[in-house]
């Protein structure tokens, strides 16, 4: 390599950037407008308080941090928060690679089958509350019915603290069990069909078939799926504010409905702005490790 | 046990499995087709009726025109629209440089915008709520579209397949004078099809499905969006079921239909920001 050459790719590199500049900045303007302002807002707001009275707004420092931590509909939240994270996302992951299992198969119209699970990823979150609400109610809903037909007792669900939380569980799974499906599904397809054929000719059953090579070769497409669904589960909201009010007896207060009746309903918006930075923080743990699985998988394809 | 005789209960549980899913679908559309006061008498007792009906008619979709739902279902198209047509070009111009310009601290770059955009929105929608109050957003559709502009995943998405793009098309195209807008515009975007159509259906669909955001700052009747209308409905006191069941079907109607006739791209999409 000559001189020359080097010196005009160190010229053309200077440019790039500045091009390179020009093409990311409306994505950065956007990025500080709805991510980074939103964030130092509400960490400077978690670290100040302001007077109904008066109306002045004074520092407190940790303080909102820790009445937070004392307050019972906070320590309420974060107990059915973690309630529901440990169980809604094994349920939803395992049902959904059961079901990617079962719909690899060579059945018959399995395409159909198949696809009539995946229909319910495009109701929105707030549509699925709106049909789940009349499904589920006490007296004369649909679900009711079905269980008479079967000879079963009418249930409360949403009206009942012990069964409200897994009759959220139910029908966030509806929409979610299926979309998540999707990617387990794209997951096992790549498995090479060689390895499923040698192990037919060593005589090993469908059982063994299942542990010994579907599982651990989607570990990762797993792994991607359960910490993807832990996120977007520990957002969950429109059924909770438009079915249930967090209630009842507080049973399904998840932490983003603690936040919005703090904020909106007690006005209480210093440590409103505390727990949406315990929650962001919570969930940019979550999201990196996403990340670094997105990468490691591009990184090394 | 031969696969012969495992077949016919696995099919069998196949079917049940999708029946099972897409009957509350089923219900909602039938429901949507009969006026509002036979939705409960149909439920029970429970017969082939409370899921078809032979006399459908279509006087509740009729009826949503005029109503604040109506007027939701069309401010949700035209917020979603405008949300892909500037959001898509925002992304790809990001993926783009983040693919075909090399520069110093490229990958960092990359590092910081996807995952500051992967971030939940709905995480900070509360503070964001009270900063674009005092900006005077609450109630416009600038307030409503702007969040939805930057997607992470599609920025991810679009990148992957700007990265497969031989760079000597850039660098022939550069000596034919072509400007860094023109390779970008007429070379990488077309070349790019499949993921342009990926990241505009993430766009769209999570501007279509979103309840948070306009609910905290679009809830005037001019700026209300069809899921906050039709949460608004079920609040009320009397509520009309028919009216309430059409506007649920168009509002999973239209991310459906276009789900299914972008099919292959949805997958793929889907597939490709998840695991490769």
């Amino acid at each position: 390599m000559t001189t020359t050459i080097a010196g005009r790719t160190r010229k053309v590199r200077r440019g790039y950037g500045r091009v390179a500049l020009a093409f990311l900045a409306p994505a950065i303007v956007v990025l500080v407008l709805v991510r980074l302002v939103p964030a130092a807002s509400a960490l400077y707001g978690s670290l100040t308080r302001s007077s109904l009275l008066t109306g002045q707004t004074r520092f407190v420092g940790w303080e909102n941090y820790a009445e937070l931590l004392g307050n019972p509909d906070f320590r309420g939240a974060v107990g059915v928060t973690v309630l529901f994270t440990l169980i809604i996302n094994p349920l939803q992951v395992a049902i959904a690679f059961a079901l990617a299992v079962l719909f690899t198969r060579r059945l018959a119209g399995v395409r159909w089958w198949r696809s009539l699970v995946i229909l319910p990823i495009a109701v929105p979150p707030a549509v699925s509350a709106v049909v789940w609400n009349v499904i589920y109610r006490p007296d004369d809903g649909l679900a009711n019915a079905v269980l008479s037909v079967l000879g079963l007792p009418p249930q409360p669900f949403l009206t009942s603290p012990d069964q409200a939380l897994a009759a959220v569980i139910v029908l966030l799974s509806w929409v979610g069990v299926g979309y998540w499906m999707l990617f387990l599904i794209a997951g096992i397809n790549d498995v090479p069909g060689e390895l499923y054929e040698a192990a037919a000719l060593d005589g090993a059953g469908p059982w063994r078939k299942f542990f010994h090579i579907t599982l651990p070769m989607c570990r990762r497409p797993l792994a991607f799926v359960l910490v993807a669904d832990t996120v977007s589960n520990l957002l969950v909201f429109a059924p909770v504010q438009m079915l249930t009010g967090g209630g009842p007896e507080g049973a399904t207060n998840l932490l983003m409905y603690d936040i919005y009746t703090r904020a909106y309903t007690l006005g209480d918006l210093g440590r409103a702005q505390a727990e949406v930075v315990v929650l962001v923080l919570l969930t940019v743990v979550i999201v990196a490790a996403q990340f670094r699985m997105l990468r490691g998988d591009s990184e090394g394809a | 046990m031969s696969p012969r005789r495992t077949r016919l209960p696995l099919t069998v549980l196949a079917a049940a499995v999708g029946i099972l899913f897409a009957i509350p679908l089923l219900w909602v559309l039938t429901n949507s087709l009969r006026p509002g006061a036979e939705t409960f008498g149909s439920i029970s007792p429970l017969s082939w009726e409370t899921f078809l009906t032979l006399t459908p008619n279509v006087d509740n979709y009729a009826a949503l025109a005029g109503t604040s739902l109506g007027r939701g279902i069309l401010n949700s198209i035209i917020v979603s629209v405008a949300t892909v047509a500037v959001g898509l070009v925002i992304c790809a111009m990001a993926a783009f440089a983040l693919a075909a310009l090399p520069f110093r601290g490229r990958s960092a770059v990359f590092s910081v915008i996807v995952l500051s955009f992967l971030i939940p929105f709905d995480a900070i929608a509360i503070p964001l709520a009270d900063v674009f109050r005092t900006w005077n957003l609450q109630n416009t559709f600038t307030g409503l579209v702007l969040p939805g502009l930057g997607n992470g995943m599609a920025v991810f998405l679009l990148r992957q397949f700007f990265l497969a793009v031989p760079e000597d098309l850039a660098e022939a195209a550069r000596l034919d004078g072509l400007g860094w807008w023109g390779i970008f515009s007429r070379i990488y975007a077309p070349l790019a099809r499949p993921a342009m159509i990926g990241a505009a259906l993430m766009l769209f669909l999570f501007q279509w499905q979103a309840y948070v955001w306009p609910l905290l700052i679009g809830t005037d009747s001019e700026h209300i969006l069809g899921p906050v209308a039709l949460a608004n409905m079920q609040g009320q006191f009397n509520v009309d079921y028919g009216l309430m069941f059409a506007g649920a079907v168009v509002l999973i109607a239209v991310p459906l239909l276009i789900i299914l006739t972008l099919q292959r791209y949805f997958i793929q999409s889907v597939t490709t920001s998840g695991l490769k």
